[in-house]
């Protein structure tokens, strides 16, 4: 289609542009102490381009703009969850950033970035979308300007971005000089209907997945993962943690099933190329789990620690995409969803006690579930819930992922993952035997204000209800990605 | 794998021309050292201290802001040329283009980067000097 019929399929990403624009002036005209105006809008902006987005859903796909982006559901699902992450990511900062109005707006443009990222179809707009949502984050990593932490995670971020970005496009220089297109579709058809030679193919397979990886936080491109989780401001942590990750996991997804995947059945590799890539996944996969969970296990600052842990569920994501059928990647985007809610919970408690607790260490959560047993309980809900025991939403998020791969005879890998589940409950569990195991002599309860408590019932409250009613949740996420596979 | 063969006949001939061309003006250049020679060039002055020294930081915000409209004149030049057969719509996103770098103007503008003394410094976290 081309570039001026496109636009009206293209309505969520020109109404957020539009206010981005729109919101960086009104917030030149506020007044000092009105900033957080810009906050409120800002939320306002997201909560339509959500609804524009939603309204996607039942959409034919669609090839746009001369096939550099293509609208489908599946792009539609990530977008949602995308404008969600970024909703609630605002509701978490308020108390916080009163004045600092341009986060807000950086945070559009990182939501616009993402929306691009889930719908790309060509070489260049994937390095264009992914570096639109990196550049913002290293300057958000940052945004705590006069702490020092702030300032190394956000250096170790440009570095570690601008490394990887460069050896993905290096790889994508191959894909190009070997099939000659940067559509990811034209692209398919050359793999398969040319006899290329494997090495070259395999070279430049693995320098994407490096790419894609460093973006999901992947094993062995995940070093950045822990500096800058602990330096950057608590919901910037968050955000890292789930948004752009699931915009990373949705290209990673969409590059597979469109370059890497045999047009005919779609749910297989490409045979005439060997690239061994279910293998590789699941080595990284098992490498990445492992490595998160027994780093995790030590760790004093709980931020820190929910760094590692967001790795270790990279691991677990991946482990679903190893088998590489639907059934996979419904429990990944399912759990996407889930992984959300229970990261966000948890990252928000860190928020609101950390004033109260005067530090970020696990240690200061000692005896909380006797000042303040709502937040007390609900962060034991959230742990139980990473940890992925009945009855919350992480259980039914693990049992998809691990029955998409028994079903395919992965055993090895699932008992692996099981394995790394049991490793896990060590240090979640800690977090809660602190909170209600120790106290002091003396209790001083927390007086926390109704905002706060709102918000963390309204993340509470999607845990426990995925983990007894999931179903339309579930059906959401196969039908979208069963458009997807049906085109 | 058959048309890289001109991709590396490229390379070598790349290669081969620099390296012909440095020989050559090695062999055929008459050498006269002198000391004005080794001095850097700095239009016409003779240059005092190190070139590593620190400078106002103001220079990156003026060169960033450059960029701004660098960017715009380097777009404007292809639009102008496709500009008969585009018609309307070349004018119209054009200026949307424009628009969008406008706000870039008008933000640095508000923030006061265009002054080369920035109005008002609030750097609460520096200790104040003495006096002030």
């Amino acid at each position: 289609m081309n570039n001026l019929n496109s636009l009206q399929y293209f309505l969520p990403e020109l109404f957020l542009s539009a206010s981005i624009l729109i919101i960086i002036i009104v917030d030149l005209l506020l007044k000092k102490d009105k900033k957080i105006i810009t906050a409120y809008l800002s939320v306002l902006a997201v909560l339509v381009a959500f609804f524009l987005a939603y309204r996607q859903y039942n959409y034919a796909f669609t090839s746009l703009f001369e096939g550099m982006i293509v609208l489908d559901s599946f792009a539609v699902y990530f977008k949602v969850l995308t404008a969600l992450s970024t909703i609630i990511v605002i509701f978490i900062s308020m108390p916080a950033f009163r004045r600092h109005s341009e986060y807000y707006i950086l945070l559009l443009v990182v939501t616009l970035g993402m929306f691009l990222m889930v719908e790309v179809n060509d070489l260049l707009m994937i390095i264009i979308a992914m570096e639109m949502v990196g550049i913002i984050s290293y300057v958000l990593a940052g945004f705590n300007k006069f702490n020092m932490k702030s300032n190394e995670a956000s250096l170790k971020y440009v570095l570690y971005g601008a490394a990887s970005t460069g050896v993905m496009a290096f790889g994508f220089s191959y894909i190009y000089g070997l099939t000659g297109h940067t559509n990811l579709f034209a692209i398919q058809q050359a793999i398969v209907g040319h006899s290329l030679q494997p090495l070259p193919v395999f070279i430049a397979f693995v320098m994407v997945v490096a790419g894609l990886g460093y973006k999901i936080a992947m094993v062995p491109f995940h070093f950045w993962v822990p500096d800058v989780y602990e330096g950057a401001p608590t919901p910037i942590t968050a955000f890292l943690s789930v948004g752009p990750k699931a915009a990373g996991i949705a290209l990673f997804i969409r590059f597979l099933i469109t370059v890497v995947a045999h047009p005919a059945s779609q749910t297989t590799f490409i045979q005439n190329v060997q690239i061994q890539a279910p293998l590789l996944l699941a080595v990284l996969a098992v490498v990445t789990m492992t490595l998160g969970n027994v780093s995790a296990l030590g760790q004093k600052n709980i931020k820190r620690m929910l760094g590692y842990s967001a790795i270790a569920h990279v691991g677990y994501m991946m482990m679903a995409l190893v088998v590489f059928n639907t059934r996979g990647f419904t429990a990944i985007m399912f759990y996407m969803v889930v992984y959300m809610f229970m990261n966000f919970g948890a990252f928000w408690v860190v928020q609101s006690m950390t004033p109260h607790l005067g530090s970020e260490d696990i240690s200061a959560y000692k005896g909380l579930g006797y000042r303040h047993p709502l937040t007390a309980v609900a962060m034991a809900v959230f742990m139980l819930s990473l940890t992925g025991i009945p009855p919350f939403a992480g259980f039914i998020g693990k049992v998809y992922l691990f029955a998409a791969i028994i079903k395919q005879n992965w055993y090895t890998l699932a008992v692996i993952g099981v394995i790394n589940g049991v490793i896990s409950l060590y240090y979640y569990a800690y977090v809660i035997k602190v909170m209600f195991l120790d106290r002091d002599e003396e209790i001083k309860a927390i007086s926390v204000p109704l905002y706060d408590r709102v918000l963390l019932w309204l993340l509470l409250i999607p845990v426990l209800a995925l983990g007894v009613y999931w179903g339309p949740l579930i059906d959401l996420a196969h039908n979208s990605i069963g458009f997807f596979f049906g085109n | 794998m058959t048309g890289f063969y001109i991709v590396f006949l490229f390379l070598v001939l790349g290669m081969l021309i620099v390296a012909v061309t440095l020989l050559l003006s090695r062999l055929l250049q008459p050498r006269k050292r002198e000391k004005d020679k080794f001095i850097p060039y700095e239009c016409g002055i003779v240059p005092e201290g190190e070139a590593w020294i620190q400078f106002n930081n103001r220079f990156y915000v003026i060169a960033l802001i450059f960029i701004i409209f660098d960017v715009e004149v380097l777009f404007l030049f292809p639009w102008a040329v496709v500009f008969d057969t585009m018609g309307m719509v070349a004018f119209v996103e054009m200026m949307i283009f424009i628009a969008i770098l406008l706000v870039g103007l008008a933000y640095v503008w508000a923030k006061g980067d265009l002054n080369w003394v920035k109005p008002k410094p609030r750097l609460a976290h520096l200790a104040k000097k003495k006096g002030e």
